[in-house]
């Protein structure tokens, strides 16, 4: 009776042991911004252990408005709507702006260019559809034991997420 | 040199189990403090910064809250003013209706979430959802819903005239004209180089029509920052707005994202990204401010309610009644607040 008792407790442990190692084994998971959570604070520009960041902005094309007034590519208050450097958000003039038919834009991301630091994608959700938002790129992205930006993160925006499924892109089906 | 010989109390420490463990503990902790790596300052050098858009100046505003009304029911969206200065509220499916002073007449149930209402002269009340149109007599029995046909259509806005419906379809940047019946008379905002009509541009699922006491429409072109006078058959008349994050213009990509009409032809603005009511003159002059940023919760302000793109992106939608006073509809915090005109000051 007691031998079984053993036995049964033994595996229940092994059970356990494993579940856990299977949910945090690195070699299972990457790591990924929610973002649904994320709150532009810019630390994924500089927290990140790799500059520049793995972290850069994507750009979601079904939910973009393709707006002459790209809140995510202009500043605040531009002096004009064309691409000279001083009308531009980006630090690092990652975000490119093609016109298509009057008066719509396209805008994407030249990733080698783009540092993470999130303006655009605040400009982008507080003005605009949200369709700019930031993402860790696995590609670049080292899968650090612990990563440097999910441990400053202030909106608790970083998880380690399966690896068969390492992105978390807004989608308009995801609000429809 | 010799070192001195260990005095026996050293050497015999009674250390307990628990004793024990809790220095174990203490130990790994001070040493887990001392190994990392200290925190990264949280200063950002790459800040957005746009808060001081997020603020009033007082010589702007030119109302104050009379009464508040938090919601009974959730996702507070479309407020419009029907006979007898009743105020109608949708919420959800759910048509509220209250006194002009706030009490809880009755309510009315719709098939779908509500996207846009408009009440007539009698009573009659006009209801958007996301695909067609429901009515419903003066005793809020349910007539026949309109046929609309199959079109991706996305209704965020409707307004009733004498003897017409017209229904603002954002998803396909038009209005539509109806007749009482429901049948299709007409098309309005579409780019038409031949009537010089540019085009409603409509980046976000926001596309407001209004009958204004001139007899004509006024209908939203969002992506151009403008508000657009139209005949009922469609020709463009006229149109005002600014592009500015300032107050006296309409901010970000796409505003305003709903309008309401006072009685002598002036505009009460709603703008999204800033949240914020403001005034115009019947010529499109920017007036006042009814309801500043600084007086939405927080969630309207950062945006963190702003994730939906199913038309519930939240926003603010406003009505006017017979008394001058505007009634805003906050999606975020679900109330309905009604804005009296200030008093001038006392002059002596």
């Amino acid at each position: 009776m007691r031998e079984t008792a053993r036995t049964a407790a033994m595996a229940g442990l092994g059970v356990l042991v494993g579940g856990i190692a299977l949910k945090t084994g690195a070699s299972h998971t990457v790591w990924q911004i929610d973002p649904y959570k994320c709150s532009w604070c810019g630390l994924c520009a500089t927290a990140c252990v790799l500059q520049p960041s793995a972290v850069k902005c994507v750009q979601i094309y079904p939910m973009c408005g393709y707006c002459k007034l790209c809140t995510g590519y202009f500043e605040p208050e531009p002096n004009a709507l064309n691409t000279a450097a001083e009308n531009q958000l980006c630090p690092t003039g990652a975000i490119k702006r093609r016109a298509l038919e009057d008066p719509y834009f396209e805008y994407s991301i030249e990733e080698e260019l783009c540092i993470g630091c999130a303006k655009c994608v605040k400009g982008c959700t507080l003005f605009g559809n949200g369709s700019f938002h930031l993402q860790i790129r696995h590609d670049r992205c080292v899968n650090c034991n612990e990563c440097s930006i999910a441990v400053v993160c202030p909106a608790q925006a970083i998880s380690r997420v399966p690896a068969d499924q390492p992105y978390k892109f807004k989608s308009r089906e995801h609000h429809a | 040199m010799k070192q001195p010989p260990p005095q026996p109390h050293e050497s015999a420490i009674a250390l307990t189990r628990r004793g024990f463990l809790g220095a174990l503990a203490g130990s790994a902790a001070t040493a887990t403090v001392g190994a990392a790596p200290a925190p990264p300052s949280r200063s950002n050098p790459y800040e957005y910064k746009v808060d001081h858009l997020f603020k009033t100046d007082p010589k702007h505003l030119l109302y104050d809250t009379h009464g508040t009304l938090r919601l009974p029911v959730s996702d507070g969206r479309r407020v419009a003013v029907g006979p007898e200065n009743q105020i109608w509220v949708s919420a959800g499916k759910t048509l509220l209706i209250f006194t002009s002073g706030l009490e809880k007449l009755r309510e009315i149930q719709a098939l779908d979430v509500i996207r846009a209402l408009a009440v007539d002269a009698d009573g009659t009340v006009y209801v958007a959802v996301k695909d067609h149109v429901e009515v419903f007599d003066p005793q809020g029995r349910r007539r026949e819903p309109w046929n609309i046909p199959a079109a991706n259509t996305w209704f965020t806005g409707i307004a009733v005239a004498e003897k017409d419906v017209f229904a603002a379809d954002a998803r396909n940047r038009v209005v539509l004209r109806y007749d009482k019946s429901g049948r299709l008379l007409g098309r309005l905002g579409e780019k038409d180089t031949s009537r010089k009509i540019p085009g409603l541009i409509v980046p976000s699922p926001f596309l407001d029509v209004e009958v204004a006491p001139d007899g004509l429409l006024r209908v939203t072109n969002p992506g151009r920052h403008l508000v657009e006078t139209y005949t009922f058959d469609g020709s463009l008349v006229g149109s005002w707005g600014k592009t500015s994050m300032g107050v006296e213009g309409f901010c970000g990509c796409c505003n305003p994202i709903n309008i309401a009409m006072l009685s002598d032809g002036r505009c009460i603005t709603c703008e999204k990204g800033i949240p914020r009511v403001k005034r115009y003159s019947a010529k499109g002059e920017f007036e006042g401010v009814v309801v500043g940023p600084e007086s939405f919760p927080e969630g309207l302000r950062t945006g963190a309610v702003f994730n939906k793109w199913d038309g519930s992106m939240a926003g603010v939608d406003a009505a006017t009644d017979r008394q001058g006073r505007v009634l805003v509809l906050d999606q975020a915090s679900n109330t309905l607040r009604i804005m009296v005109p200030k008093k001038p000051a006392a002059t002596t």
